[in-house]
């Protein structure tokens, strides 16, 4: 053959790189390769985990800043509450004094009416009694069977006139 | 102490230069001991290999590089087992120096199968990876010189492998050989059609590499066969020739591999464009 070729020595030379091509593909290819896979793998991962974390981070953030904003708006829809609650039992309060000032007033008005009704009954029986016991007197000094008569009828005509 | 120390420096210095002046002298003035081979022979030999065979077990006279790359991949798996064992087991998710370059090495050979041939990546990563490890510590390894004994009885220094036409072609023609397969299996005749169109691909990688490997080949045997040559010189002409080719012709081999694959294992056009036609 022209420069020397050989077809043995080429295809001992093709073996002796098919023994080493398979050899180094599974000794130190392979395994590096997986080596590297499962590290870019792990690292994926963990940084998938970090930026989820992240995310559920931003959410809670969100949630919280919402309830924040909530409790302020919530805060003063208690105050305004509170405030008309206490405006109303205020103004219920007064009412209910009030009624019972004008209870009182009024009853205060009836036990003086009443008062003064049993005062002016009483004043009168007593005026009354006073008049007959001062007209038995007068009658007593200066009694006639006749005028006692004329008394009588002029007393029952006053009556009647005033009744009416 | 200090004047102490730089004059010591400057004896050893003088010293070592008039040691290695004498024996430089005393080996360049000496007569040859009868010369083995000529320059002419040599470096014919250097091309063609048809005058130093080693025996390989006896069974069979083979070429030196045969044996260096036999030698190269008994290294080779030797150091795979002990990284295998002792070094992956270790890996940490922050990498070590060590595990830098493992991990760098493979990243670089995937990284060139994925970018040359997007589909089907797997194979092709592997083999590029296997073969750019090969041809890398093969034209290396001539710099470590190891002997051995020619069928004549003559110690000669083990070439790289692949500066043999033999494992040139072989590399041309496996590499050619799994891209044809890898063609047909991915896309039937037609893309082992497709791959044969590039009957060319096996001639022009075994030559490429040959020559490359080669040219190195003789410009050191040149070098080592004049002793005068032999001072300082060997150091530039052992890293212009060796060290880079080693790398060049690594990532030339690679390249040409993954792109011929890439193209070989392409999805059918008109697969694409009926799909491209359903999808719309």
């Amino acid at each position: 053959m022209p420069l020397n070729i050989d077809i043995v020595q080429i295809l001992l030379h093709m073996l002796n790189f098919v023994i080493l091509a398979g050899g180094l593909t599974l000794l130190l290819f392979k395994p590096v390769k997986k080596f590297m896979a499962d590290r870019k793998q792990y690292f994926e991962d963990k940084e998938k985990e970090i930026a989820e974390g992240l995310k559920e981070n931003e959410s809670l953030k969100a949630e919280y800043e919402q309830k924040l904003s909530g409790v302020d708006a919530e805060i003063e829809e208690m105050r305004l509450n509170a405030k008309n609650e206490t405006a109303t039992a205020a103004k219920e309060y007064i009412n209910n004094a009030q009624e019972k000032a004008s209870a009182i007033i009024s009853e205060a008005e009836q036990q003086a009416e009443e008062r003064k009704d049993h005062i002016l009954d009483s004043a009168q029986t007593e005026i009354g009694e006073l008049v007959v016991e001062a007209t038995q007197k007068l009658l007593e000094s200066n009694a006639t069977p006749q005028k006692t008569h004329e008394l009588y009828d002029e007393f029952i005509k006053s009556m009647v006139r005033d009744a009416q | 102490m200090k004047k102490i120390s730089k004059r010591r420096a400057v004896f050893i210095v003088v010293w070592l230069f008039l040691i290695f002046l004498l024996l430089g002298l005393i080996i360049m003035l000496k007569e040859p001991p009868g010369e083995t081979e000529s320059i002419k022979e040599l470096m014919k030999d250097g091309v063609l290999h048809d005058k130093n065979k080693i025996s390989l077990f006896g069974i069979l006279d083979v070429n030196p590089a045969l044996i260096s790359a036999y030698v190269v991949t008994a290294i080779l798996l030797i150091a795979a087992v002990f990284i295998r064992i002792f070094a992956i087991p270790k890996f940490k998710t922050v990498p070590g120096k060590f595990q830098i370059v493992i991990e760098k090495l493979v990243e670089f050979f995937d990284d060139m199968a994925k970018g040359n041939s997007p589909h089907r990546t797997g194979f092709i990563a592997a083999y590029i990876f296997s073969a750019g490890v090969y041809i890398f510590f093969s034209t290396l390894f001539e710099l470590f010189g190891l002997q051995g004994v020619t069928t004549e009885g003559h110690s000669i220094a083990l070439p790289a492998p692949i500066a043999d036409i033999n494992a040139a072609l072989a590399m041309g023609v496996l590499t050619y050989v799994m891209i044809l397969v890898s063609g047909i299996v991915c896309n039937g005749v037609k893309g082992g059609l497709k791959v044969l169109k590039d009957f060319s691909l096996p001639i022009s990688m075994s030559f490429r590499l040959f020559g490359a490997l080669l040219s190195g080949l003789l410009v050191t045997e040149l070098v080592y066969h004049y002793i005068f040559l032999s001072f300082v010189l060997p150091v530039l002409v052992g890293i212009l020739f060796t060290a880079l080719h080693a790398l060049i012709q690594t990532y030339v081999l690679a390249t040409l591999a993954s792109t011929f694959y890439g193209e070989a294992v392409e999805p059918h056009h008109k697969k694409a464009k009926e799909e491209k036609n359903k999808n719309k």
